[in-house]
């Protein structure tokens, strides 16, 4: 995977008001931690970051004043309603370091008929190098019937990556299209809520 | 329709209005969904008629998640009863949903017939929503 290089700049004022000053200026508050270091804050350019993050597990290449790093984003708080970038949590990491991160899984193709596929994970955590980390798995379903059940164990990972999670964890099953269900709680309960 | 089994008290306050959802802001469940994006108090009934919307209109196939529960009771006074005499008696049960937040969930089914679908589900919510879809891979 490609390294993403952005600049950086040190974040020396904190709170509330020093932060809706920075997002003002369409820039994103960060903090960067790992390795035992001291949590470093830092201000990034909210439009690169915003690009950047639309790979999954992005390797950021961090420089600017005294910043030299390369990290991988941990958390990112955006605003539910207009999707910018409120805030972002960078762990540093170190090349040729294992880390431990969540790749998508991806379905393709349809089951037979009208069976459908129940997706129960959505992420896989997988420990790979730092440097090399895969991008996503992909599950083909096509031509699959009602009872075709994959776990975290059958899925090929790429080359460099171990699985995190339990092999037996259910990923996806193929089952029968549910007729119409009604919601768990039934009306006749409304009397002993009365 | 969803209603609580139990509850500690009868009568309530009313839910506060203000603010946004803290969480359930995502779709986790499914692969599409239904975002509020304004405050509403929904009822039971309401969350209803959504979920039959969508279910009518997918027909067999897919799965529904419901996020919201109507958990809160609201009362009203009998018309044309003079103020006091205590409060009312409960008329409705609500879910008090804030912007943000993903009330319905959907998958096993193509993107358009869940637009659809959720097009025809968000005629039933008291307040403005959006579709919104799953993101792949964020932290």
């Amino acid at each position: 995977m490609a390294d993403v290089v952005i600049s950086v700049e040190p974040r020396n004022e904190f709170g509330k008001g020093a932060a809706r000053k920075i997002r003002r200026a369409h820039k994103v508050p960060a903090v960067l931690y790992g390795h035992g270091t001291e949590p470093r804050h830092l201000t990034l350019p909210g439009h690169e970051l915003l690009l950047a993050l639309r790979t999954p597990n992005v390797l950021i290449h961090l420089q600017g004043e005294g910043v030299d790093e390369i990290a991988l984003p941990k958390g990112v708080q955006r605003d539910p309603i207009k999707g910018f970038l409120e805030h972002i949590d960078l762990l540093l990491v170190k090349r040729g370091e294992k880390v431990t991160v969540e790749i998508p899984v991806t379905v393709t193709g349809d089951p037979i008929g009208s069976a459908i596929v129940d997706q129960q994970l959505v992420t896989l955590a997988v420990e790979a190098e730092a440097t090399d980390i895969p991008t996503g798995v992909e599950v083909d379903v096509a031509g699959k019937d009602v009872g075709f059940v994959v776990n975290a164990g059958d899925i090929t990972l790429p080359q460099g990556a171990t699985l995190v999670d339990d092999p037996e964890a259910l990923v996806l099953h193929v089952i029968a299209a549910p007729a119409a269900a009604l919601p768990e709680a039934a009306e006749g309960e409304a009397a002993a809520a009365e | 329709m969803l209603i609580p089994r139990r509850v500690k008290h009868r009568k309530q306050h009313r839910p506060d209005r203000s603010g946004a959802a803290k969480g359930g802001t995502r779709v986790v469940f499914g692969e599409f969904g239904i975002q509020a994006l304004e405050h509403a108090y929904v009822t039971n009934r309401q969350i209803e008629a959504a979920r039959i919307a969508m279910t009518r209109h997918i027909r067999r196939g897919g799965k529904v998640w419901i996020n919201i529960f109507p958990d809160r009771p609201l009362t009203k006074k009998p018309a044309e009863t003079r103020m006091g005499s205590g409060k009312g008696s409960p008329e409705w049960w609500i879910a008090n949903v804030k912007p943000g937040r993903v009330m319905f969930e959907l998958s096993g089914v193509a993107e358009p017939v869940a637009r659809e679908a959720m097009r025809r589900a968000m005629h039933k919510l008291p307040m403005k929503c959006r579709f919104v879809k799953r993101e792949v891979g964020e932290a």
